[in-house]
C-alpha cells in the first residue's frame, strides 16, 4: 500500500445533467499525508470525495485508492472510512455499544483500542448510554468521527467534519486527525476552515487548484 | 389575546386545494370508494357472511364475553397508538400555533374518530352475536351496545391522551385484558368446558344498561370537549406524525415506513445501559449483537411465547389453513432480530464501517433468526399434539427442520426494501393491478415454500415419520444455504440483493 499514494485523481469530469460540477480535476494524497480541500459550497467538493469513496461514478477520469480500483469491496471498506454519506444507526444500539461493534468487527478488544478515552476526548462519556438518534447533531457528529477513528484504516476521507462542532470538539478532532496523520493513516477531507484544516495537519488546497 | 375565527381559515384553504384538483375530482374519488365497496361485498358476499352471521354458530358465552373483550383492547390500543386527538401535519404545522380556536381545531377529528370507533363497536358487536351459539336467543339491542363501547373506549384513549399521568396503565392493562381473552379462548380450543353463565341479557335488562352507557358517555364527551384545548402539543403533534405516516404509507403503498415509526418509537422511549455483551461474547459480533437487541425487546418475546398457542384457536378451520399460519407466524417470529438487516440493506453506511463481507454478515445475523423461529415453530407444534390435535410422530422436531426456511424467509423480507412503483402494471379483467407492492409482499413470504413438507404433513395429518423431518430439515437447510450463497458475495459488503 505504501508504495502508491493514497488518492490518485486524474481527468474527472462530473455533470448534473448539463451542469458540470468537475472539469479536469487531478489531484493526489500521497500515503501517510493529509489533504483538505477547500471552496465554497456547490463547487464539487462532496461530489469529488463521493467519486474517490467509490460512492458516485464519474463520467471520465480515473482514480485510484492505493493503486486499486476503489469499489464496494471489503478489502476497500477495511482500508477506507468516509464520512461523506449521512450516519445511520442500528435502532437499540446505544452510541458505546455502536463504537465496540466497531472495534470487534476489526478484531479488536473494545478496551485496548480506547473507546472509553475516545467517547471522553470528543465528550460523549455522559450520553455513551443513549442512543445515537436521541443525540444533538453535534453529538451525532462526534459519535461519527470516534466510530470512523477508532477503527484500523489506512485513509480518511471525510466530508466537512468540523460541522455542527462547538470550538472543544473542532479542536479536539483536528488533534486526532494530526494524531492519525502522524501515526501513517492518510486523509483526505473537504472544509471551509482553514485553521481547522492546519490544525489537522492537512495541506489546504482550492478546488480552483485541482 | 386575538383570537383569528377558523372557519374562514379552514375555507380558505379547502378552497385552495380544491383549485389545483380536476373539477369534481372529489365526487370522483367518492364515486370509486363506494363503487369498490360495493364490489368487494359483491364478489365476497359468501365470505363476510362466513365471518359475520356463520351457518353453524359455536361460540360460547363466554367465549362471547372473551371476543368482545379483545375487540375492545384491540380497538382501544389501535386508537391509543393513533392519538386519538390528533391533525393532520400540515395542519399540525400551520395551525397549531396560529391564534386561532384549539377546541374548534380538534373537534373534527373527535368527531371522526368516535364515529368510526362507534361503527367498529358494532360492526364487532353484529359479528360476535353471528358466532355465539345462542344467537337466536339475544337482542339485537346489543349492536346498539356495541356502539356504545366503542364510544367509550374511544372517549377512554382520549382522556388518557390529554391526561398528565395513567395513559401506560391504561396501554398495560388493555394488554392484559388482551392477552385474558386470547387465553380464555385458547384453553376453549384445548378442550377446557367454560362455565355457563346466566342466561342470555333480555331486551328489558340491556335498555337500562343502555341509557346508563349513555349518560356516561354524554358526561365524559361533555368533559372532553371542555378541556379539549389542553391537550398538550407534543401529543397532538405525535399523533399528527402517525397519523401523517399512515397516511404516507397508504398512499405510497410502503408499509415499511409504518415498522420504522414503530420500532424508532419502541427505541425512544426506552431507557438502556451499554451491555458488556459485545465486549466479552465469544459470539460473531454480528450474532451477538442480534442477540443484546433481541433481549432487549421483551415484550416482543412475551408476546410470541404466548402467541405459540394461537394455532389451537384454528383447529376448527381447514387444515390447509393452519398449515400456512403455522408457516407464516414462524417467519413472524424469526423477524424479530431482523432489524438490523433491515438497517444495512437499506443503508450500508455501517456495512461498510464493519467492513464484513456480505456473506460473512448474513450468516451471523442468520442465527437468532433461526433459533427463534426454531423455538417459536417447536412450541408451536408441541402444543398442538398435546392438545391432540396431531396425529402421532415427533412433530416437535419438524419445528427445528422448519427453522432455517422460516429464517430465510425472515431475512428476505428485511432486505427487500421499498416498494417499487416503476415497474409494470399489471391489466386484469378487474381493472389496473400495481404489481410493486404485490412483489414487495411476496417477497420473504414466497421462501416459506422450503416448508413445504410440513405444510403437507400439517395438511395430510396422518402420522408424522422421521424421514419427513429429515427431508424438511435437508430442504430447509439447502435452500437457506442456497438462498444466502446466491445473493451474497465475498467481494462486496452490502446486503443488497443483487
Amino acid at each position: 500500500m505504501v508504495d502508491h499514494p493514497a488518492v490518485e485523481v486524474s481527468g474527472l469530469h462530473v455533470s448534473y445533467g448539463s451542469t458540470p460540477v468537475l472539469v479536469d480535476v487531478g489531484l493526489v494524497v500521497p500515503s501517510g499525508a493529509g489533504i483538505c480541500v477547500t471552496g465554497e459550497n456547490g463547487i464539487g467538493k462532496s461530489t469529488l470525495l463521493r467519486c474517490v469513496s467509490s460512492l458516485q461514478q464519474p463520467d471520465e477520469g480515473t482514480i485510484r485508492v492505493f493503486g486499486g480500483d476503489p469499489g464496494d469491496t471489503p478489502e476497500f471498506w477495511r482500508a477506507v472510512v468516509t464520512t461523506v454519506e449521512p450516519p445511520t444507526w442500528y435502532p437499540g444500539l446505544t452510541a458505546r455499544e455502536h463504537a465496540e461493534l466497531v472495534c470487534r468487527a476489526h478484531g479488536q478488544d473494545p478496551a485496548a483500542a480506547g473507546v472509553d478515552e475516545a467517547l471522553e476526548r470528543f465528550g460523549l462519556t455522559a450520553h455513551a448510554d443513549a442512543i445515537p438518534p436521541s443525540l444533538s447533531s453535534g453529538q451525532k457528529q462526534r459519535l461519527t468521527l470516534v466510530l470512523a477513528l477508532i477503527r484500523p484504516s489506512s485513509l480518511l476521507i471525510l466530508d466537512e467534519p468540523e460541522q455542527r462542532l462547538d470550538p472543544d470538539g473542532k479542536a479536539a478532532v483536528a488533534a486526532m486527525l494530526a494524531e492519525y496523520i502522524a501515526d501513517g493513516g492518510s486523509l483526505l477531507m473537504a472544509s471551509h476552515d482553514d485553521a481547522f484544516a492546519a490544525a489537522s495537519g492537512a495541506s489546504v488546497t482550492t478546488m480552483d487548484e485541482l | 389575546m386575538t383570537s383569528v375565527p377558523l372557519r374562514p381559515v379552514r375555507h380558505w384553504i379547502h378552497a385552495t386545494q380544491s383549485s389545483h384538483r380536476e373539477r369534481g375530482a372529489t365526487l370522483s374519488n367518492v364515486y370509486v370508494g363506494v363503487l369498490f365497496v360495493a364490489i368487494v361485498v359483491a364478489m365476497f358476499k359468501e365470505q363476510l357472511t362466513k365471518i359475520f352471521w356463520p351457518a353453524d354458530p359455536s361460540l360460547s358465552a363466554l367465549g362471547s364475553v372473551s371476543v368482545a373483550v379483545i375487540c375492545g383492547a384491540l380497538l382501544l390500543l389501535s386508537l391509543r397508538r393513533l392519538g386519538p386527538i390528533t391533525l393532520s401535519r400540515p395542519a399540525s404545522y400551520f395551525l397549531l400555533t396560529a391564534p386561532v380556536s384549539r377546541r374548534r381545531l380538534l373537534i373534527p377529528s373527535v368527531r371522526i374518530a368516535a364515529a368510526a370507533a362507534a361503527l367498529a363497536g358494532a360492526a364487532a358487536a353484529f359479528a360476535i352475536l353471528g358466532h355465539t351459539g345462542s344467537r337466536d336467543t339475544l337482542s339485537d339491542l346489543l349492536i346498539v351496545i356495541g356502539a356504545l363501547a366503542g364510544l367509550l373506549v374511544y372517549l377512554i384513549a382520549a382522556l388518557a391522551q390529554s391526561a398528565s399521568r395513567g395513559a401506560t396503565i391504561i396501554d398495560r392493562l388493555a394488554s392484559l385484558a388482551l392477552a385474558i381473552g386470547l387465553a380464555e379462548l385458547v384453553a376453549e380450543a384445548a378442550g377446557w368446558t367454560p362455565p355457563t353463565l346466566a342466561g342470555p341479557p333480555t331486551t328489558t335488562s340491556l335498555v337500562p344498561l343502555a341509557g346508563a352507557l349513555t349518560l356516561v358517555l354524554l358526561l365524559g364527551f361533555g368533559l372532553l370537549v371542555r378541556d379539549l384545548a389542553r391537550t398538550r402539543n407534543d401529543r397532538i403533534l405525535e399523533s399528527a406524525k402517525t397519523a401523517g405516516t399512515l397516511f404516507d404509507a397508504a398512499f405510497g403503498m410502503e408499509p415499511s415506513w409504518i415498522t420504522d415509526m414503530v420500532e424508532r418509537r419502541y427505541w425512544a422511549n426506552r431507557r438502556l445501559r451499554s451491555s458488556h455483551l459485545l465486549r466479552v461474547a465469544r459470539l460473531p459480533v454480528l450474532t451477538a449483537q442480534d442477540l443484546l437487541l433481541t433481549g432487549r425487546r421483551l415484550p416482543r418475546l412475551f408476546w410470541l411465547a404466548g402467541a405459540t398457542t394461537l394455532p389451537l384457536l384454528l383447529t376448527s378451520t381447514p387444515r390447509w389453513l393452519l398449515a400456512i399460519v403455522l408457516l407464516y407466524a414462524t417467519m413472524i417470529a424469526a423477524r424479530t432480530s431482523t432489524g438490523t438487516i433491515r438497517t444495512d440493506a437499506g443503508n450500508p453506511v455501517l456495512s461498510r464501517l464493519v467492513g464484513l463481507t456480505s456473506r460473512q454478515a448474513l450468516y451471523q445475523r442468520a442465527w437468532v433468526p433461526v433459533a427463534l423461529a426454531g423455538v417459536w415453530a417447536t412450541a408451536a407444534l408441541a402444543l398442538l399434539q398435546l392438545t391432540g390435535n396431531l396425529a402421532p410422530g415427533p412433530w416437535w422436531a419438524l419445528g427445528i427442520a422448519l427453522a432455517p426456511a422460516g429464517a430465510a424467509a425472515a431475512i428476505r423480507k428485511a432486505r427487500t426494501g421499498f416498494v417499487r412503483n416503476d415497474l409494470l402494471p399489471l391489466d386484469t379483467p378487474m381493472g389496473t393491478v400495481s404489481t410493486g407492492p404485490l412483489v414487495n409482499s411476496i417477497a420473504g413470504p414466497d421462501l416459506l415454500l422450503l416448508g413445504l413438507p410440513t405444510l403437507l404433513a400439517l395438511a395430510q395429518n396422518k402420522p408424522l415419520s422421521w424421514s419427513s423431518v429429515i427431508l424438511q430439515a435437508a430442504i430447509a437447510v439447502m435452500g437457506a444455504r442456497a438462498y444466502l450463497n446466491a445473493t451474497t458475495a465475498e467481494t462486496r459488503t452490502e446486503l443488497t440483493p443483487r
